[in-house]
């Protein structure tokens, strides 16, 4: 895909090395986590001049989009500290430029194994037995709780101050004591009415 | 692949068979109980056959292998039109249907909640009706659904050890005062039962069971089924319309084969068990001279009255650590909240239980279009996180509708589902009552932070050709019966006339089962 020549920059600008650095740095200042290495970001970064590859709305949002970047900033944005570069993006949030690098980061910086090692998390688990023989329940700060279904007063299903009428399907107790009876409780008014004007059009 | 979206016994297209459209817990449910009083079956399934050796321990990768990622739309003020416009509801398309990533919780209904029109009076805005069946009615079903799913608590089946995530949520139920919380009951084996092995926690539920411990049409019924000689399953075959007779009955359906081209299946009866989006997205697109509104539709009921339960999590940052994604993931429930006490400001219950999701999908579903600090924290804290689910009963509302969009088609040419919701009052008051709960409770063992999650993707879908009593008030009878169609059947909780607090799964499977019997002596008696 190529713009018309009357445009030359919007053909360099999306895949330069300095955009795709002030990307990176947009992606972090969005998503900052102190523990994240660099490649889960840059990793992120391509995903997304991947994308815009592939989309003129998205190549033309995102080329845009950095080039005012530029603007607020008043100079390069990958010099600014952190607080500064947020309240640039406070400004844009809205926009679609914005949001694009938002959506696609979202769904894919924390897709990331390198991502799941710093936060922690273990990932997939079958193939190492589950976590039956590793500490699925190692867990020591609180006590033991019970696991058993309780077996004092069973729950009270209706509040007593509720009334209750006559020919009634259920019963202030629990359920296996619930009265089994039939009546016509259809009174709900309004629905009919309703619905003639939707089928009749 | 393609021999394996093959499958049983194969029946003649113009032979006039009983179809089942759909593989999930109704439908699935159904061919088993019709296969095993020697009724031949063809079930058509949209899906592919994918199984436990296809699953991977991975969010993204598993959604993209097992949801329903067929186009839809949606509208309202729902917070997943502005989040997530085009998924209104992650269920799975696949053999099995939406049992294959289900977490496993079967509480029962309470008697009250089949009659809730009865019980909460007259609620502005809300469409309410009582069930025609009760409680009494439904018991023994409920008892053969548990026996079948393998349920812990209940029928001698042993309970789920407590996994890490459970320690907080019921050590912060009991300092609350809370009674009735347990680890169950799950539909997942603690133990060895019926042919499949205990859970080894490998805390990978959404994204199917790879061990085979958790209960799923697709391990149970339907080989059970195939093995009976009588089923006839046509999976990646997605079902576009139901045609009937000059005398108002169906007599074919009509589905896309994997190559795309229209088929058509002659059908003595017809079972729609497509999850309450497809099941009226189907009867809708059956529209013909003689039901201009759809198929079965005379009510006007068909699509309205769409339920998705009231949902929201809790996600609470401790000192030290938790690993909540360790072991089954829905382990863990509180009945005592399910009660119905106006006095809370609202009518209905709902259940809290335990909940967890990975780095990837905590970051795309935890606080979706937020980003800085305030959202890396939560990940950040990841190990230290403890979840929890809110799960009640949402009222249904004639406004809350699928209905076929005229404007958005899917890759087929088709109109595409478009789902409105509006989240009544009561559900609103419902909801920030279980997030006040649910912080008091991971505050009373010690939290130093709590984020509340706005509802998923909807996972319970419900009501969207409900039963009722008399025709005029919904679609189908108490036996799922359409009351317009005398051979047209709807097996899936589209039935359900209102949603209760409890998980869905365990009714729906109730329902089938009783319905499969109803079925089989209307045909041996002439009745259908």
């Amino acid at each position: 895909m190529a713009f018309p020549a009357k445009y030359p920059s919007l053909n360099d600008t999306a895949l330069t090395d300095e955009a795709r650095s002030t990307l990176i740095r947009v992606i972090r200042v969005a998503f900052p986590h102190d523990s994240f290495p660099d490649g889960p970001y840059e990793r992120t970064a391509d995903t997304i001049l991947q994308a815009a590859e592939e989309s003129t709305w998205f190549r033309v949002a995102l080329t845009q989009g950095l080039l005012t970047l530029a603007h607020l900033a008043g100079g390069d944005f990958r010099d600014l500290d952190e607080d500064a570069a947020t309240s640039v993006l406070r400004r844009i949030e809205s926009t679609e430029f914005f949001g694009f690098i938002r959506r696609t980061t979202v769904l894919n910086l924390y897709d990331d194994p390198e991502v799941w090692e710093a936060v922690g998390y273990e990932g997939s688990s079958v193939e190492k037995g589950g976590y039956v023989n590793r500490g699925f329940d190692d867990l020591t700060w609180l006590p033991e709780p019970r696991i058993e279904t309780y077996t004092g007063e069973p729950i009270v299903e209706i509040a007593p101050s509720v009334p209750l009428r006559p020919l009634h399907h259920a019963t202030h107790g629990s359920s296996e004591s619930a009265a089994s009876t039939s009546s016509n409780t259809n009174t709900q008014p309004g629905a009919t009415q309703a619905q003639h004007a939707e089928v009749s059009k | 692949m393609t021999e394996q979206n093959r499958q049983g016994q194969p029946i003649a297209q113009d032979d006039r068979a009983v179809v089942i459209v759909g593989s999930g817990a109704g439908g699935g449910t159904l061919a088993y109980e019709l296969t095993q009083r020697g009724i031949p079956v063809v079930m058509l399934e949209a899906g592919a056959y994918i199984t436990h050796d296809d699953y991977v321990n991975n969010e993204w990768e598993a959604f993209n292998q097992m949801a329903w990622l067929d186009p839809r739309t949606t509208s309202g003020t729902w917070r997943i039109a502005k989040d997530f416009p085009n998924l209104p509801a992650w269920i799975v398309k696949a053999v099995g249907g939406t049992t294959t990533h289900w977490s496993g919780a079967t509480p029962r209904f309470k008697a009250h909640e089949f009659a809730v029109r009865s019980t909460y009076g007259r609620l502005e805005g809300a469409n309410l009706l009582d069930w025609p069946i009760t409680l009494a009615e439904m018991e023994p079903y409920y008892d053969r659904a548990e026996i079948a799913m393998g349920s812990t608590h209940v029928h001698g089946r042993k309970a789920l050890p407590a996994n890490n995530n459970y320690k907080v949520f019921a050590n912060g139920a009991e300092r609350l005062g809370y009674k009735h919380y347990s680890t169950g009951p799950y539909a997942t084996n603690a133990e060895e039962y019926d042919g499949r092995p205990a859970s080894i926690q490998d805390g990978f539920n959404f994204q199917g069971d790879k061990n085979k411990s958790k209960w799923s049409t697709l391990v149970r019924e339907i080989p059970r089924a195939l093995a009976t000689g009588l089923l006839d399953l046509r999976a990646s075959r997605h079902v576009v319309q139901i045609t009937h007779d000059a005398s108002g009955r169906v007599d074919a359906v009509l589905y896309l084969d994997e190559e795309g081209e229209l088929q058509r299946q002659e059908a003595a009866l017809v079972c729609v068990a497509g999850n309450s989006i497809e099941t009226p997205r189907l009867l809708l697109q059956s529209a013909s001279p003689m039901f201009p509104d759809g198929l079965a539709n005379s009510s006007g009921q068909v699509g309205r009255n769409y339920m998705r339960h009231t949902t929201g999590s809790v996600y609470a940052q401790f000192e030290q650590a938790v690993h909540m994604y360790r072991g089954e993931t829905m382990a863990g429930v509180i009945a005592d909240e399910s009660r119905h006490d106006p006095d809370r400001g609202f009518a209905g219950g709902y259940y809290l239980e335990t909940i967890s999701l990975g780095p990837a999908f905590l970051a795309s579903f935890g606080e979706p279009g937020t980003w800085g600090r305030e959202f890396t924290k939560l990940i950040d804290a990841y190990v230290r996180t403890a979840g929890l689910w809110i799960v009640g009963e949402d009222l249904p509302q004639e406004t809350n509708r699928v209905t076929l969009n005229s404007s958005v088609t899917d890759k087929n040419g088709l109109p595409v589902p478009n789902v409105h919701f509006d989240d009544h009052p009561n559900d609103l008051a419902m909801r920030n009552h279980g997030y006040q709960q649910a912080e008091l409770l991971y505050d009373a063992v010690g939290s130093i932070s709590a984020h509340r999650t706005p509802p998923y993707p909807s996972t319970h879908n419900l009501g969207t050709a409900r039963m009722s009593e008399k025709a005029e008030d919904g679609v189908v009878d108490k036996w799922g019966r359409a009351h317009d169609v005398p051979n047209l059947f709807i097996s899936d909780g589209s039935q359900f006339t209102s949603s209760a607090a409890a998980n869905p799964t365990l009714t729906i499977v109730a329902l089938a089962i009783r319905q499969a019997e109803y079925i089989a002596d209307e045909l041996r008696t002439g009745g259908i």
